[in-house]
C-alpha cells in the first residue's frame, strides 16, 4: 500500500479510535445523498417501468395504423409477419361509443380485438379480475373495473351500445337499434384512465358497430425479446404501402416518455445537490485538517515526501469518504427500496391516506426499478463529487513549504 | 579526515522583517565528517535553527555553497535516506502508534517489508519502548515521544542526524536520558550528529563544540 493511502486511512480511521467523529459525519453526508438518489430514482424508474409495461401490454411494442381504414388487414398481417423480430401481430378496431345500463350512460373508448390473435400480442387475460376472457364473443363485452362500478354493471348484466353509425343511419331516416351486449368479464390494468373508460369487444362486433366491413384501424405487433421496437417499426414501414405507418411504443408516446425522463433527470439533478453539499462539508473538514496538521505536513516533507504525495494523501481521504459513503448509501438505499411498501404502508397509516395513494397514484404497491445505467450514474457522480471535494485541501497541503509548516504555531 | 558528509561554505541567510534586514547567517563554513558529533550553541535568534534548516535542505541559503556527499542538490527522497531529523516538538503523527511512527520514515521511501518492520522493532527496543510499541503518542510521556522520534530518525540508517534542541520540551532528567541515548545510538549506527542545544552540558558531550553568534561560528 502506498504511504499516502496508508496515511489517509490512518487519518480517517486512527489507531485506537473506532468511530472517529469527523469521518462518520463526512461519510454520513455522502451516504444520505446516495441513498436518497437510489430511492427516488428507483421509484421514478419503477413508475416508468409500470407505465411502459402497461403501454406494451395494451398496445404491443409496435402499432401499425392506416391513414384511413386498413381495408386488407390480412395482407398487412402477412407482410408484418415476414419482418425480422416480429413474433405475433393482431388487428384491432377502436372508437368511442355510448354505453347505457339501467339508464346510466357512459362514453368509453371501445376496442375490438381479434380473439384468435390478440392473446399472442397483448396479455389481456392477465388483467381479467372477474369473469373469463374466453367467454367473450360477438354478443358479449368486457368492461373496465371502474366503468362497471360507475354503470352499476356486473357479470351477466346487459348493456346497450350506441355507436356513431346510429347517427349516420338517422341522416338517411333509418333507425338502428342499440346493440345489447352481456357483460362477461371485468378487467383492471392498474391505470386509472384505462380502468375507468375502456370496453373490449370482439373485432367482428366492433366492425358491425362502426360499419367497417372487413376493415380494421390498425395492427398491434409483438416483438421477440431484445428486438429494438424502433428498428422493427422502420423495417415494417419500408415493407408496407405508403398509406400505413408503423410506430414503436416509444415513438407513439414520445411526449409522455419525454416528460417522465425530464422529471427523473430533474430529481437526479436536485438530489445530486445533497451529495454536493456533503462534499462541501468534506472539503471544509479536510481544510480544517490541513490547518490542524500543518506541522505534520511539514514533517512529511522533511522526512522525504514530495508535494504530490502529500496532495495524494488528502485526495485519498476524499476518495475513501466517497467510496465508504457510496457503499453505505447503496446499502441504505436498497434496504429502503426492499422495505418500501412497509414504509409506505406505515406512513399512510399514520396520515390516513391509504386509499388516496391507490386512487391518485394508480399503483397499490410502490414500484421500484433501477437500471444499471442509473446505478452507474449515481455511483460515478458520488465518487467524482467526493474526489473533487478532496482536491482543494490537497492543493493547500501540497503548496505548504516544509520549513514554514514546521515553524507554524 | 575522510570526505565530509556535508560541506557548507560561506552560507548567508537574510530575513526581511518589514523594512528591516536581519542577516542571520554571515558566511558560515561547516564540514561534518562521517561519525563525528558536533554541537551548536547560541542565544535565541542567533540562527541555529535556520542553519539546521539549510543543512537539512529544507531551506535554501541566499548565498554560499552546500554539498551533501559532494552533491549540490538534495531531493526529498535522498534527504530521507541521508539525513535523520529530530525536532524539539517531536512531531509524531498522532493517528499512528509508536511502531508505525518509527516505520513512517521507511514508508515515505517506499520501503515497507519485513526487514523494515524488524528494524523498527529493534530500534524501539533499543530506545526502551518495546512495551509501548502499540501506544499512540497521546499515551506517551514527552521523553518517550522524543525517544520514538529518535528511533524514527535512525530508521533509514542515515549518515547524519540533525537534532534541533531535542531536549527543549523535556525536564532535566528526561533531557539527559535523551542525549545519552542519542549519542549512544549515533555511535552504534556510525552516523554523524549535529546537535543544536542551549544546554552547555549536553553540548559538551559532543566531540566538536561550536557557538553561533552574530551570524558566524566561534569556538565554544
Amino acid at each position: 500500500m502506498s504511504w499516502p493511502l496508508y496515511l489517509a486511512l490512518k487519518q480517517l480511521f486512527p489507531t485506537g479510535r473506532r468511530f472517529p467523529f469527523f469521518t462518520l459525519i463526512s461519510i454520513l453526508g455522502v451516504t444520505l445523498g446516495v441513498a436518497l438518489l437510489i430511492v427516488c430514482i428507483s421509484v421514478m424508474g419503477g413508475f416508468g417501468r409500470e407505465i411502459r409495461n402497461m403501454i406494451v401490454n395494451t398496445q404491443g411494442e409496435v402499432q401499425v395504423r392506416s391513414f384511413g381504414l386498413m381495408k386488407d388487414p390480412q395482407a398487412v398481417l402477412k407482410t408484418v409477419g415476414t419482418i425480422e423480430g416480429v413474433v405475433a401481430s393482431a388487428p384491432f378496431a377502436e372508437g368511442v361509443v355510448m354505453l347505457q345500463h339501467e339508464n346510466k350512460p357512459a362514453f368509453p373508448a371501445i376496442q375490438g380485438v381479434d380473439m384468435e390473435r390478440v392473446e399472442s400480442v397483448v396479455p389481456l387475460r392477465r388483467y381479467i379480475v372477474a369473469g373469463q376472457f374466453d367467454y367473450l364473443d360477438d354478443d358479449r363485452v368486457i368492461l373496465s373495473s371502474q366503468l362497471a362500478v360507475q354503470l352499476g354493471a356486473r357479470l351477466g348484466s346487459k348493456v346497450s351500445v350506441y355507436s356513431p353509425l346510429l347517427l349516420e343511419k338517422l341522416k338517411t331516416d333509418e333507425i338502428l337499434l342499440p346493440r345489447e351486449l352481456e357483460v362477461c368479464g371485468i378487467f383492471e390494468i392498474g391505470h386509472q384512465q384505462l380502468d375507468s373508460s375502456v370496453v373490449i369487444v370482439t373485432l367482428r362486433t366492433m366492425q358491425e358497430l362502426y360499419g367497417l366491413g372487413r376493415a380494421v384501424h390498425g395492427v398491434n405487433v409483438k416483438l421477440a425479446p431484445g428486438a429494438d421496437p424502433d428498428d422493427v417499426a422502420r423495417a415494417i414501414n419500408r415493407a408496407l404501402p405508403v398509406d400505413g405507418l408503423a410506430k414503436s411504443w416509444m415513438d407513439s408516446n414520445q411526449e409522455f416518455l419525454f416528460v417522465l425522463q425530464l422529471e427523473k433527470n430533474m430529481i437526479f439533478f436536485l438530489l445530486l445537490f445533497i451529495i454536493v453539499v456533503a462534499a462541501f462539508s468534506v472539503t471544509s473538514s479536510l481544510l480544517i485538517s490541513v490547518v490542524r496538521k500543518t506541522r505534520e505536513i511539514g514533517l512529511l516533507g522533511a522526512l522525504g515526501a514530495t508535494p504530490r504525495q502529500v496532495a495524494a494523501c488528502f485526495c485519498y481521504q476524499g476518495i475513501i469518504i466517497g467510496v465508504a459513503g457510496t457503499l453505505s448509501g447503496l446499502a441504505l438505499g436498497f434496504s429502503v427500496i426492499h422495505f418500501r411498501n412497509d414504509i409506505v404502508a406505515g406512513f399512510t397509516r399514520l396520515t390516513g391516506s391509504q386509499e388516496a395513494l391507490a386512487r391518485f397514484y394508480q399503483f397499490s404497491q410502490l414500484p421500484a426499478y433501477l437500471s444499471g445505467k442509473d446505478l452507474a450514474l449515481i455511483v460515478v457522480s458520488a465518487l467524482v463529487v467526493s474526489t473533487l471535494a478532496g482536491l482543494l485541501p490537497a492543493w493547500r497541503a501540497a503548496i505548504l513549504k516544509p520549513v514554514e509548516a514546521l515553524r507554524s504555531e | 579526515m575522510s570526505d565530509p558528509i556535508l560541506q557548507a561554505t560561506g552560507l548567508h541567510k537574510l530575513y526581511l522583517s518589514g523594512e528591516r534586514r536581519i542577516e542571520v547567517l554571515r558566511g558560515v563554513d561547516l564540514a561534518i565528517a562521517a561519525g563525528e558529533s558536533v554541537s551548536i550553541r547560541g542565544e535565541s535568534g542567533s540562527g541555529k535553527s535556520t542553519l539546521l534548516n539549510l543543512l537539512s535542505g529544507l531551506d535554501a541559503p541566499d548565498s554560499g555553497d552546500l554539498r551533501w556527499e559532494g552533491n549540490a542538490t538534495l531531493a526529498p527522497a535522498r534527504r530521507g535516506r541521508l539525513i535523520g531529523l529530530v525536532f524539539q516538538a517531536f512531531y509524531l503523527v498522532p493517528e499512528l502508534d509508536a511502531r508505525d511512527n518509527v516505520l513512517l520514515s521507511a514508508r515515505l521511501l517506499g520501503k515497507i517489508g519485513e526487514p523494515e518492520r524488524a528494524r523498527a522493532t529493534q530500534l524501539l527496543s533499543r530506545v526502551g519502548l518495546s512495551a509501548r510499541a502499540t501506544h499512540t503518542p497521546a499515551k506517551l510521556s514527552g521523553g518517550e515521544r522524543q525517544r520514538v522520534a529518535i528511533a524514527r530518525a535512525l530508521m533509514n540508517r542515515p549518515k547524519l542526524i540533525l537534532a534541533d534542541e531535542p531536549t527543549g520540551n523535556l525536564d532535566e532528567g528526561s533531557g539527559d536520558a535523551v542525549i545519552d541515548l542519542l549519542l549512544a545510538l549515533c555511535a552504534e549506527e556510525g552516523c554523524a550528529l549535529v546537535l543544536v542545544t542551549h544546554n552547555a552540558a549536553h553540548a559538551a558531550r559532543c566531540a566538536r563544540r561550536l557557538f553561533l553568534r552574530e551570524g558566524g561560528f566561534h569556538s565554544a
